[in-house]
């Protein structure tokens, strides 16, 4: 009986969709470009904009353009950036975080659409971003820079 | 009377069995275009994978372009790739199959380009309207002026250049 219930959480798990303003972030642990363990459970009581882009996706990349003057802008004590690529070429993404001057977080999930995160945020089309409040609520779906800078103030 | 009918039951049934036997597409490349980048969607991908006949779906980033192959043995229309990419809110690019060259013998298929092959296989390019961009299908009308079915835009009949 155990393992059924247990089975149908998975499955429940596994066609999830896209979640939803108001659901609480969900654990993952990724690793960073030092091949290091992350765990975004890391963030607690700061606001977090999660950041799924690839390398080699056009508009990503002139997102982090944007996310990179943000980051310098914002308070590192309340705010963070976690970027999640899912890039297959790790070589490339690399090359990108240097060529972008990232300096926030970034981990990787090297798995195109299929990667475990991208599912498990009900991913569908890049960049697609994510933005929690302090308590880790979802509270808002591809934020506009302004609706981020005012949410973190 | 009973005869006939009996003849001609078999004479559809072979016409059948070789239709089938000679329409086969064995790979689609397909460039997909949009407002959007399309490899930065998940909806075409799902789209194609969504085909029954579909093997394997493999995305190249550096070309942009979708490769779906296909089982042996599918009946499948050049049509069929068209109207999953609009389905998932893009439009077709460019897109090039490769298939036995029986196929191409058929009805349906009208080479443009004065190109043969003697390969069991052969790839080609479809030219029809909604199968490349909208500026390259301008620039084709002209050059196939004197193809009357080509400027007839009939959905069922194939407008092929021959690459390989």
């Amino acid at each position: 009986m155990k393992k059924i219930i247990l089975l149908l959480f998975f499955l429940s798990f596994g066609l999830q969709a896209q979640i939803k303003v108001g659901d609480s972030m969900p654990t993952f642990t990724l690793k960073n470009a030092s091949n290091e363990e992350v765990s975004n459970t890391s963030f607690k009581n700061k606001y977090v904009l999660v950041d799924f882009w690839a390398s080699w996706c056009g508009p990503c990349r002139q997102g982090n353009k944007e996310l990179v003057k943000l980051y310098k802008d914002s308070d590192p004590s309340k705010f963070e950036i976690l970027g999640i690529s899912v890039d297959t070429d790790l070589t490339k993404w690399k090359k990108a975080i240097e060529k972008d001057n990232i300096k926030f977080t970034q981990l990787i999930d090297p798995n195109g659409f299929d990667a475990k995160t991208a599912l498990l945020f009900g991913v569908e089309a890049l960049p697609n971003q994510y933005l929690f409040d302090k308590n880790g609520i979802l509270i808002a779906i591809n934020p506009t820079l302004e609706e981020i800078q005012n949410s973190i103030k | 009377m009973k005869k006939s009918y009996n003849y001609l039951l078999l004479f559809a049934c072979v016409l059948f069995s070789f239709s089938n036997a000679n329409a086969q597409i064995s790979k689609a490349e397909i460039r997909a275009t949009g407002l959007t980048c399309s490899m930065c969607s998940n909806a075409i991908n799902k789209q194609l994978k969504s085909l029954p006949e579909a093997v394997d779906v493999a995305t190249d980033l550096n070309t942009n372009t979708f490769t779906v192959t296909l089982k042996e043995g599918n009946t499948l229309s050049p049509k069929v790739f068209k109207e999953k990419v609009e389905k998932a809110g893009f439009f077709i690019g460019s897109l090039v199959l490769t298939t036995k060259a029986e196929t191409i013998k058929q009805g349906a298929y009208v080479v443009v380009n004065n190109a043969t092959s003697d390969n069991a296989e052969v790839q080609i390019q479809i030219l029809d309207k909604g199968y490349v961009t909208e500026k390259e299908f301008k620039k084709l009308s002209k050059s196939f002026k004197n193809v009357e079915t080509y400027a007839s835009n009939n959905e069922d009949d194939f407008h092929i250049k021959i690459i390989n």
